[in-house]
């Protein structure tokens, strides 16, 4: 397990370094002067020069890159163009506030998905699965901006029971994390009922129900932690995905997150604080799906045996072995 | 001998998109304490449907109990509550199922699903259970330290045994092997049946051992009964099925086991194919592939006629009538 977990973490050294090739490839071919985007349309000639020449610009693409590289392996994610902070610290000034928001969504969407979808899948076609199913479908279907604006209007201006905009206490959260919990907890809740019903007909299921075990023990023992894989993965896609800042709710909601950041930075050819924040975004989903594949290894013991292959050779021997014993 | 299983008339059919499926038509069965019944009959006949009927484990829709009771010492299985139900299975009756590589959950350790079965119908603490579990496990010839190992480390015979120690853990009264040995290979299957020939001297456990493997009910069972599209065309005592075979699909069966005294270069299969469930015959079930069929079997429907004893034929032209 240790040495799985190894082996992935060096594997994410390659993919951080293969994302960040591609944003820089993708930043030096987007149109725009970084330069006269600072300076502004009335600067000189002269001075963008001057500028392009302070930051660097006109040095070959690959001494830039390599530049950059050992920067970040130092620690340094460069200067952002517009405050002239380190972008590690813009970035870090805004990232709580994306990962609260993140993990604010995928507790939403969890515990209105998961419930929802077992209980679908226990009553098939029963009203409750109708409506859940109902729901779901309007869930993926419904545009985020719309629910935002709608929830804003419905609880924001009609009945002023929660704050519009800001985000600065668990009043501010409700809003935004249900707008894009909702939508999201539609995902789980496909997901569940579809793993649910393919594993409560499996043997296993009429095996627990032919020694005598209750009805409800099997739907929320036995076929739910073999149930579970499936919906992990889309609880963990949902998190990484939320990781990355939620660019339409922070606007809707003025949520003063990664996204936004990475909206204005774009707008404003911020090379660096985009580069610096595509990194970890990048980074950020490889740890969850890190951890969710450290996950699937708890709930499934076929899973851990294939993580831990000197282990897998061992006890193939040992079977073997009771095998000529037996 | 007390009974302790009585079928009367059962009758299951299964709603479904193509149509209703008949799948058992007015079976009638009896089972006496000690005895070991075989139940034989071709892949779809009704013998599992028969069996998950007996557990109560038919699902419910789409399939549907229309007829018949089934009695087990004396009280109707079809009356009994969820609840009453939930008491009697694994602890008076347990089945084995047909195949081991998927029946058993692959997300807990085979003790954990032993001692499930132990934990459900005795009350004794988890360690204890955890205990009795491995004694169960050694006495189906798996060494007890494996207990904590996943049923993915199992070979497919040692899985097949986990799954006798789950059914045998309660000792039941009452066990239904379905197919115990159908997935396993031949060496695997001769410890099997002699783990549940040990069970039937030891312990006197009464067995329905459903099977279509004539060689296997001439080893164990003391009854035979020969199902065919849901329903029985024959019963009786092992030495009156084998030496007094009364049906002309009983003989089929036997005519289709190569004998190995001779040199057979062809198997002598029963011609065609089993009447589809959805659309049965209205006479005979067996009509259309028997080679004795008259206009009589097309039209009637043969009832069940007792030959002497415990010998019965469902069949107008029976063979060896005189019994």
């Amino acid at each position: 397990m240790l040495r799985y977990t190894g082996k992935r973490l060096l594997q994410m050294v390659f993919v951080l370094l293969g994302v960040s090739f591609i944003i820089f490839c993708l930043m030096e071919i987007t149109p725009g002067d970084p330069a006269r985007q600072i300076l502004g349309p009335d600067a000189s000639e002269e001075a963008v020069l001057a500028m392009r020449e302070e930051l660097r610009l006109d040095d070959p693409f690959a001494v830039r890159y390599i530049s950059y590289i050992a920067g970040v392996l130092h620690g340094d994610f460069g200067t952002s163009y517009t405050t002239k902070e380190p972008v590690i610290h813009e970035l870090f000034a805004r990232y709580p506030t994306t990962v609260l928001f993140a993990v604010l969504t995928v507790l939403i969407a969890s515990l209105i998905g998961i419930p929802l979808g077992i209980i679908s899948a226990t009553k098939q076609y029963s009203w409750v699965d109708s409506l859940s199913t109902s729901f779901a479908m309007l869930g993926v279907s419904i545009p985020t901006f719309w629910l935002g604006l709608m929830l804003m209007l419905l609880f924001a201006v009609k009945l002023e029971w929660l704050p519009a905009t800001g985000f600065y206490g668990p009043i501010y959260w409700i809003l935004p994390a249900i707008t894009v919990g909702l939508p999201a907890s539609a995902g789980i809740i496909r997901m569940t009922r579809s793993s649910m019903l393919e594993v409560v007909r499996l043997d296993y299921i009429r095996t627990a129900r032919a020694k005598g075990q209750t009805e409800r023990k099997i739907i929320y023992g036995h076929a739910l932690e073999n149930a579970m894989i499936p919906v992990i993965t889309v609880v963990g896609i949902t998190f990484g995905q939320s990781l990355g800042g939620q660019i339409v709710t922070e606007q809707v909601f003025a949520v003063p997150g990664l996204g936004k950041l990475m909206v204005e930075a774009i707008n404003s050819r911020n090379y660096p604080v985009v580069e610096g924040g595509v990194l970890l975004i990048a980074f950020a989903y490889c740890v969850i799906n890190l951890l969710v594949d450290i996950i699937y290894a708890y709930l499934d013991p076929r899973i851990k045996s294939q993580y831990s292959s000197s282990v897998k050779k061992r006890m193939k021997k040992e079977a073997a072995v009771h095998e000529g014993e037996s | 001998m007390e009974k302790i299983l009585e079928i009367k008339d059962l009758g299951i059919r299964f709603k479904t998109d193509d149509g209703i499926v008949n799948a058992v038509n007015g079976v009638t069965l009896e089972l006496k304490k000690g005895e070991v019944l075989g139940l034989v009959g071709e892949t779809g006949a009704g013998k599992t449907t028969t069996a998950l009927a007996i557990m109560r484990l038919i699902q419910i829709p789409p399939g549907e109990i229309y007829q018949g009771s089934i009695l087990f010492e004396g009280r109707e299985i079809l009356d009994m509550s969820d609840k009453e139900m939930q008491q009697i299975r694994g602890d008076k009756i347990s089945m084995i199922f047909q195949d081991p590589m998927t029946s058993l959950n692959p997300v807990r350790t085979v003790g954990e699903q032993i001692a499930e079965v132990i934990r459900l119908h005795q009350k004794v603490s988890a360690a204890e259970a955890m205990r009795k579990a491995c004694e169960m496990l050694e006495m189906v010839g798996i060494p007890a330290e494996r207990s904590g190992e996943y049923p993915h480390q199992f070979s497919g015979g040692m899985k097949q045994r986990v799954i006798i120690a789950i059914a045998l853990a309660c000792r039941p009264d009452l066990l239904i092997a379905d197919e115990p040995t159908t997935a396993l290979d031949v060496t695997i299957q001769a410890q099997v049946m002699d783990l549940m020939e040990n069970l039937k001297k030891e312990f006197g456990t009464s067995m329905i051992l459903i099977t279509h493997d004539l060689g296997v009910v001439a080893e164990i069972c003391d009854k035979v009964a020969i199902i065919y599209a849901g329903e029985i065309l024959e019963y009786g005592t092992l030495e009156e099925i084998y030496n007094h075979t009364a049906h002309p699909y009983t003989q089929g069966l036997f005519d289709s086991v190569p004998d190995l005294d001779e040199d057979v270069r062809r198997l002598k299969p029963i011609d065609g194919l089993m009447p589809d469930p959805t659309d049965l015959p209205s006479g005979c079930k067996f009509a259309p592939r028997c080679a004795r069929c008259t206009e009589q079997c097309r039209t009637m429907h043969p009832d069940m006629t007792v030959l002497n004893g415990n010998h019965g034929v469902r069949c107008f032209a029976a063979l060896n009538r005189e019994g």
